[in-house]
């Protein structure tokens, strides 16, 4: 039965993609040691500094402990981008899951 | 009201409903195409999963009135899943809005994998009519297979342009259980059989 060889093959690939390494899959998330909130840079500072910059700001949000930005860079490339929250340093960019930058 | 659903044009008026929404959204915001890329996405899936479920739920429960029901609005969930994916689509080249970045993230895995799935699915859906059923006999068949590696394709550009696994896990892990059931269940009927055989032969 070609046909249920075949569906067993898909569905190896697909638990192997998954089961064997997660950090391999996941590009975009990322964990900021950053402590307490007050001690935190606002996000409209580091949306204004982004700006200034010469980005457009789709979103941000809060994400594992840093700012998540949503946005296009100055050179027009569509990015996930990880910022700290207190030193605001730029942490992680990802095109569409392909990192283009890593601190 | 229950009969109401059973009326085919009204079966497609409600899988059209969340798209009414987005559209409507919108129209008064364009802005808000970006946050509408993920959701017409997911409504893609969930259409196409749904039509993919069909299949195995008969091979496992045997048939059953619900799934017959369900069969008969299979091509409808197929062509809606399709739909939903080409607004997906769209909603991602207005969000973008420039054709040479367009063209450059084209290149990277997890766009270009959308893109092939939703490639697979238009032509699915070009297909979706008793005349071409009967026109292309046995390759029909063939051709709405590609399902298979469609959903894979898709499973792997919402991993990868998320960089995360959950929201795809949760969505796919239904079919996956059903399919692999449905391929265990096939493997036992036919050593069974092939027992008998070797008894009585």
């Amino acid at each position: 039965m070609k046909f249920a060889q075949a569906m067993l093959a898909v569905a190896a690939a697909t638990a192997m993609q998954f089961s064997g390494s997660p950090e391999a899959a996941a590009t975009g998330k990322m964990k900021c040691d950053s402590g307490p909130q007050t001690t935190w840079k606002s996000r409209t500072d580091l949306e204004a500094k982004l700006k200034k910059d010469g980005w457009t700001v789709k979103k941000s949000k809060v994400d594992g402990g840093c700012y998540e930005v949503y946005g296009v860079t100055p050179e027009g490339q569509n990015v996930e981008a990880y910022f700290h929250p207190v030193t605001m340093e730029k942490l992680l960019v990802s095109q569409r899951g392909k990192v283009i930058f890593k601190k | 009201m229950l009969r109401l659903i059973n009326v085919h044009p009204f079966f497609w008026a409600l899988l059209a409903f969340p798209a009414v929404g987005m559209l409507a959204g919108f129209v008064q915001d364009p802005v808000s195409a970006f946050d509408l890329i993920h959701p017409s996405g997911e409504f893609s899936v969930r259409f196409m999963i749904i039509a993919m479920m069909v299949s195995p739920l008969r091979a496992v429960l045997g048939r059953r009135r619900g799934l017959d029901w369900l069969l008969a609005r299979r091509r409808a969930l197929g062509v809606a899943a399709c739909g939903y994916g080409v607004l997906h689509l769209a909603f991602y080249l207005y969000d973008m809005g420039d054709w040479g970045m367009i063209a450059e993230e084209a290149l990277i895995f997890s766009i270009w994998t959308g893109y092939a799935a939703l490639v697979i699915f238009i032509a699915m859906a070009l297909t979706s009519n008793n005349a071409s059923q009967r026109i292309m006999r046995a390759n029909w068949k063939r051709l709405q297979r590609l399902v298979y590696p469609a959903a894979l394709l898709i499973a792997l550009h919402w991993v990868y342009v998320d960089g995360e696994t959950m929201g795809m896990v949760v969505h796919f892990v239904p079919l996956l259980i059903l399919e692999t059931a449905r391929v265990v269940l096939m493997f036992k009927r036919r050593s069974a059989r092939r027992g008998k055989e070797a008894l009585t032969g």
